[in-house]
């Protein structure tokens, strides 16, 4: 099969407009060409035309192919490449329309897999209708390849639909609170000016510094709403088969389908504000995404604390959290950690204000030690690990809490790692790799400062029962393949033989 | 595939069992054929000596930058002169031969009934497990450092992230082709499934 003919003109036109940027530096440098307009309309249309000329080939040359095992597709115009992706290893398949993309009745799809550093297919363009025939025959194709079942028209059934609350919603959640530590660090920066503006240095802060949170503050949350207004507006999940299907975004569309069984870990994750406001997300992880291609993994943007974790239980069926903590010696640890950076903040202030003719209030870095003892509290406090029957569940962060859910089936490598000072504390982190590509929170599953002799211990554990699920997933998959051909040959009566 | 494999039996300790890279797809396999595990694990290994040297080569390279960074800025300032570049070199070249030593003595591993186990790192010590089930491919790789102190390296790949961290140094090309084909046939053994 071929791309859709509009591809052909939309193709071109984008990589003109991606060129565009080449044209304003050259309309900006040659002030002789002020004279008119003609100089770079003539450049635009050369362009255009030389990319058309392009992109003509190109389609001429692309071709794929939907067999019953594999999509084969044969593409390139000066090297040629033919791609044979067997079905059942695709992971996600995804469907994007931009609104260019749209007015022409275009789509993008992408096909992930676990191999390689990038998206193994992309097709650019077919029709949109093309796309969503592609996407529910690559999930019936490889439904058939796992079951039999001749059933096939199964409806999707709906788990969840952003509401207008949600969506405002995920604009103040979306506020990474982080900036306001650094309005509290650019305060001292600005503050030599608000002394000449109020006279006392510390009335001065006291007026500015509230003003200055609020500000950021309200300019991050309308900046963050636009984002998740423009990547979450109609965002809906529905699950067909084993399936997940997603639908999302404003102006440029996205869609796509998370096959459940390729699921490697559940993130469920929540900020200081959502927390307090009894919301969470939710990400599904699967092995086929780039590390960093963070937005595409996310199921559930922004639901209650409890939806989220029902639909968390329905994709994997871990059982309710008893967290177990970390032993009080890690705390003092951070408790360490953290004043030293204070009293280095201490330190710096207090030379800058010496040594330079910036007068800084150092003394107000003096706070920052209590404030140690507190974020060292809650950085313990919000740690925890629970070891399941199926699953390891793993829980960190303060200002974004992580809780992580890893199949011990999907687990790849163990490790247990300890630094210099977590031997002195008698204390070992333990880190349990998968497939996943870890791209939402960048950090791999991990269970920070547990007990040395525990780690040692889990760590084998979970070795374990990798091991046992591994076993146990061969004989249902022997006893499943006996059965069908049990069920393919009735006249036989010992299948077995 | 055959013809190589008997080929090569003599040089191979494992060559006369192993298993041809295609299995029957049922899981059950001709009688006699099967390896024994018994024989491919055994108890902790540790690396060559050799590979402190290489170690220390690497250390002492870096060393030697650092000298030359610190003795030309030192030469320009006015307090110092370029010894200060000669007492980084040495500082940081002691610094690396003992980090050579101290790694070397803590380096181990082993293979398990099911899972190859690692024991490295000074500063942060690391102990790592990769299940047999999950190896997606083992390489020997050789440096030119390391064909110099007649080295190589045994690299296990699982689809994990971490993946490559999973590399043993510091063998020898015979020890090194030797674990390669055990823990090719312990991988065959765990009739491994990717899980990805």
């Amino acid at each position: 099969m071929k791309l859709d003919p509009l591809s052909v003109p939309v193709r071109a036109a984008e990589s003109v407009v991606r060129l565009a940027w080449l044209l304003v530096v050259a309309v900006i440098g040659s002030p002789a060409l002020g004279g008119g307009i003609s100089g770079p309309v003539t450049v635009v249309v050369a362009g255009f035309v030389v990319a058309l000329a392009y992109q003509l080939v190109y389609y001429q040359r692309f071709e794929y192919e939907l067999t019953d095992g594999t999509l084969d597709i044969a593409s390139g115009v000066v090297s040629r490449r033919n791609r044979e992706i067997p079905i059942g290893r695709v992971q996600n398949v995804d469907i994007s329309r931009n609104v260019l993309q749209r007015a022409f009745g275009l789509a993008q799809i992408n096909l992930e897999t676990a191999g390689g550093s990038s998206t193994e297919a992309s097709l650019r363009y077919v029709s949109h209708e093309e796309a969503t025939r592609l996407q529910s025959e690559l999930g019936r194709l490889k439904r058939d390849g796992t079951d039999r079942d001749p059933e096939d028209a199964t409806p999707e059934t709906e788990l969840f639909s952003v509401t207008t609350k949600e969506l405002a919603l995920l604009g103040v959640v979306g506020v990474d609170l982080r900036l306001l530590s650094f309005a509290t660090v650019l305060l001292p920066v600005v503050a030599p000016s608000l002394r000449e503006r109020f006279g006392d240095p510390l009335l001065g802060l006291a007026v500015t510094a509230p003003l200055a949170a609020v500000g950021i503050v309200a300019v991050a949350a309308l900046a963050s709403g636009v984002i998740a207004i423009g990547n979450y507006y109609g965002f809906r999940l529905s699950r067909r088969n084993d399936e997940l299907l997603y639908e999302r975004g404003l102006l440029q569309r996205f869609s796509g389908t998370i096959p459940l069984g390729k699921v490697q870990t559940l993130t469920v994750s929540a900020n200081v504000i959502a927390r307090r406001l009894g919301y969470a997300s939710l990400a599904v992880e699967t092995a086929g995404y780039a590390p960093g291609d963070a937005g595409s993994q996310s199921a559930v943007p922004l639901a209650e604390r409890d939806r989220v974790a029902d639909l968390a239980r329905s994709v994997e069926a871990f059982e309710p959290l008893e967290l177990e903590r970390p032993p009080k010696r890690a705390r003092e640890r951070y408790v360490i950690r953290y004043t030293v950076l204070a009293l280095l903040a201490v330190g710096v202030a207090f030379a800058a204000d010496s040594y330079t003719s910036l007068t800084f209030a150092w003394y107000v870095a003096v706070g920052l030690i209590p404030l140690a003892w507190l974020g060292a509290h809650l950085k313990w406090a919000n740690l925890g690990y629970d070891v399941q029957s199926e699953y390891v569940v793993l829980q960190e962060g303060f200002w974004t809490r992580t809780i992580t859910v890893v199949p011990y089936y999907r687990v790849q490598t163990v490790l247990d790692s300890q630094t210099v000072f977590q031997r002195g504390r008698r204390l070992a982190t333990l880190v349990v790799d998968t497939a996943g590509s870890s791209g939402l929170t960048n950090r791999q599953p991990r269970a920070l400062d547990i007990d040395a002799d525990r780690a040692d211990r889990l760590r084998e554990e979970i070795a374990d029962r990798l091991q046992r699920s591994v076993s146990q997933r061969r004989t249902r998959r022997r006893r499943e393949r006996l059965r069908s051909i049990e069920a393919e040959r009735p006249d036989d009566p010992d299948p077995v033989a | 595939m055959d013809e190589t494999d008997s080929d090569r039996a003599s040089d191979r300790p494992f060559g006369a069992e192993l298993t041809p890279a295609t299995r029957r797809v049922d899981g059950s396999r001709p009688a006699g054929s099967t390896p024994d595990i018994e024989e491919l694990i055994g108890p902790e290994q540790t690396l060559e000596p050799q590979i402190q040297g290489v170690w220390a080569l690497q250390s002492a390279v870096s060393a030697v930058i650092l000298g030359l960074i610190a003795g030309v800025a030192f030469t320009l300032l006015d307090p110092g002169g370029p010894w200060v570049g000669v007492v980084v070199f040495a500082v940081v070249a002691v610094l690396g031969v003992a980090f050579s030593v101290l790694r070397y003595r803590i380096w181990a591993y082993h293979v398990r009934t099911d899972s190859l186990y690692l024991r490295r790192g000074v500063l942060t010590r690391v102990s790592t497990v990769a299940p047999y089930v999950r190896i997606q491919h083992v390489d020997t790789r050789r440096g030119p450092l390391e064909r110099a102190f007649g080295l190589a390296t045994t690299v296990v790949y699982t689809a994990g992230s971490r993946g490559a961290d999973v590399s043993i140094p510091g063998l020898t090309p015979q020890r090194a082709d030797d674990l390669q084909a055990r823990l090719k046939q312990l991988a065959i053994a765990a009739e491994g499934d990717d899980a990805v």
